[in-house]
C-alpha cells in the first residue's frame, strides 16, 4: 500500500495546510502536489463511498484538487481550516456528480442505476468528515510520529514490524507510539477549536 | 503509588488502546488503570483518538499514480486559457477539444432574462452523415435548449446519446436520449444553471453501466454556442 497520508516530500517537513494553499494561490504546483499527497487518499475513498464507482472517485478527485487550484486565492483561513474547506468542496463536487447520475436514470429509465449513498446523510458522512480533521492533525505532527501512525494505523504494521522497516529500537517505537497519539490528540482539539 | 510505575504504565496506554502490548504488559497496564484517575483519563482521550484514526484508516485510500500525472499536467494556466488539446485529461474529446474557447454565456449574458443561444452541430468522425441543431431559451425559472437531431447511428442495446455543456475546465450533463430508425430524434431538455458558463456543447455516445468520461467520450457531433 502506498503511504500517502501525512504528504511526501516537502510535506513530510510539516508545512501546514493553509501555508501550502496560500502557495497554491500564488501558482505554486509543487504546494498542491504536496496537498494532493496529504488529502487525495481520503478524497478518493470519500469518492468510492459517495459514488460507489473507482472511475467516479478518479474523476472526483481531478475536480477537487482542480478545484483547489482554480479557488485557492479565496480560501479564508479565518473561516474555517483547509479539511474542513476541501471536505466541502469534495462533498459538494460528489452531489454534483450524483445529480448528473441520477439525471441519466431519470432519462434512461429502462436500465435502472443503483441509488447512490447521498453525502450528508448519514453516518458515513460525519466519518469522512472527521478523517478529513484527522488528516490535518497527522499533517502537523513531527515526522516520526507521524511515520509511526501511519504504518500502525494505514498499513497495519506491528510494533515489531515498524521497528525494522524505520531501523528503531522497539522500546522507543512503543513509547513513540503513545507519543505520537497524545501529540495527534492534541492537534485534534486544535482542529476542532479552530473550525468553531 | 510509585511514580516510576505510573510513568511506565502511561507510556504504555497508547499501546494498550492499540491492542499492541504483550499479555504481561496489558495486566501490569489495567492493574494501574484501576488505581490511577489520571491515567483512566488519558486512556479515554487515546482511545478516541485511536478510533479516529482506525476511521481514517478505513475511508482513506490511495487513488492510481496517474491520476495525479493527470491532474498536474492538466492545471489551468493562471490568467491565462489552456486549451483543451493541451490538456491531458480532456485530450479525447477531440471534437470539443478543437473549437475555440469562447466564453460566449459568460461574456454575454445569453442566458439572461429572455436571453437566446444556438448552436448549429457539425458531424465527427463517429457519424460523419449526422448533424443537428440546439437552441437555449430562457424560460423561467430554467433555461430549456431544443434539440434536434439526424443521421445519427441507432443505439445498439445499452447504448445512448448525452448532450453536453463544455468549457475550458470540464463539461456539464443537460440530458441523455436515444434516436429513432432514422436518426432522428427533436426534444427540449432542461439546461443545467450553470451552463450559462460554458461556450460549447457536443453529443456524446455513451454505454450503460459505464459512467460517462471525457478521456474515452466518443462525441458524434459538436458546436459552439452563439448569441442570437
Amino acid at each position: 500500500m502506498i503511504v500517502r497520508v501525512g504528504g511526501e516530500g516537502r510535506g513530510m517537513r510539516g508545512i501546514e495546510d493553509e501555508v501550502l494553499v496560500r502557495q497554491v494561490a500564488s501558482g505554486d504546483e509543487r504546494a498542491l502536489s504536496d496537498l494532493y499527497d496529504r488529502y487525495s487518499g481520503l478524497v478518493y475513498g470519500a469518492g468510492l463511498r459517495y459514488l460507489g464507482d473507482r472511475g467516479a472517485a478518479e474523476d472526483l478527485v481531478q475536480d477537487v484538487f482542480v478545484s483547489v487550484w482554480k479557488s485557492a486565492a479565496g480560501f479564508d483561513p479565518g473561516k474555517a481550516g483547509f479539511a474542513t474547506w476541501i471536505f466541502r468542496i469534495t462533498r459538494n463536487r460528489a452531489t454534483d456528480l450524483i445529480r448528473r447520475r441520477r439525471a441519466r436514470v431519470r432519462t434512461v429509465g429502462e436500465y435502472a442505476l443503483k441509488p447512490p449513498f447521498e453525502p450528508g446523510e448519514e453516518d458515513s458522512a460525519g466519518r469522512i468528515a472527521r478523517s478529513f480533521d484527522v488528516t490535518a492533525a497527522l499533517s502537523r505532527l513531527s515526522p516520526v510520529h507521524r511515520e509511526v501512525l501511519v504504518l500502525a494505523y494505514i498499513e497495519g504494521l506491528t510494533q515489531r514490524e515498524i521497528s525494522a522497516r524505520t531501523g528503531t529500537p522497539l522500546g522507543t517505537i512503543k513509547s513513540r507510539t503513545t507519543a505520537a497519539l497524545r501529540s495527534l490528540r492534541e492537534n485534534m482539539l486544535f482542529e476542532e477549536s479552530s473550525d468553531g | 503509588m510509585d511514580e516510576r510505575e505510573h510513568l511506565k504504565a502511561r507510556d504504555l496506554l497508547g499501546l494498550y488502546v492499540l491492542g499492541s502490548l504483550d499479555p504481561e504488559e496489558e495486566w501490569e497496564a489495567e492493574e494501574h488503570l484501576r488505581r490511577c484517575a489520571a491515567c483512566q483519563t488519558e486512556e479515554r482521550d487515546l482511545r478516541k483518538t485511536h478510533e479516529r484514526l482506525s476511521e481514517l484508516a478505513g475511508v482513506q485510500e490511495a487513488p492510481q499514480p496517474e491520476i495525479k500525472a493527470s491532474l498536474m499536467g492538466s492545471l489551468p494556466r493562471r490568467g491565462t486559457l489552456r486549451e483543451w488539446r493541451h490538456a491531458p485529461i480532456f485530450a479525447a474529446a477531440a471534437a470539443l477539444i478543437a473549437l475555440a474557447l469562447v466564453a460566449v454565456f459568460s461574456s454575454s449574458g445569453l442566458l439572461g432574462r429572455d436571453a437566446m443561444a444556438s448552436a448549429t452541430l457539425e458531424p465527427t468522425e463517429y457519424a460523419p452523415q449526422g448533424g443537428g441543431e440546439l437552441r437555449v431559451q430562457e424560460e423561467d425559472p430554467n433555461a430549456r435548449a431544443t434539440l434536434e437531431v439526424w443521421n445519427l447511428p441507432e443505439c445498439k442495446k445499452n447504448e445512448y446519446y448525452e448532450l453536453w455543456f463544455g468549457k475550458e475546465s470540464g463539461r456539464v450533463s443537460a440530458g441523455t436520449f436515444k434516436v429513432d430508425e432514422g436518426g432522428r430524434e427533436t426534444l427540449q431538455m432542461n439546461v443545467p444553471e450553470e451552463a450559462g458558463n460554458y461556450g460549447q456543447v457536443g453529443i456524446t455516445l455513451e454505454e450503460f453501466p459505464e459512467e460517462p468520461r471525457m478521456y474515452s467520450a466518443k462525441p458524434v457531433l459538436t458546436g459552439e454556442l452563439e448569441g442570437t
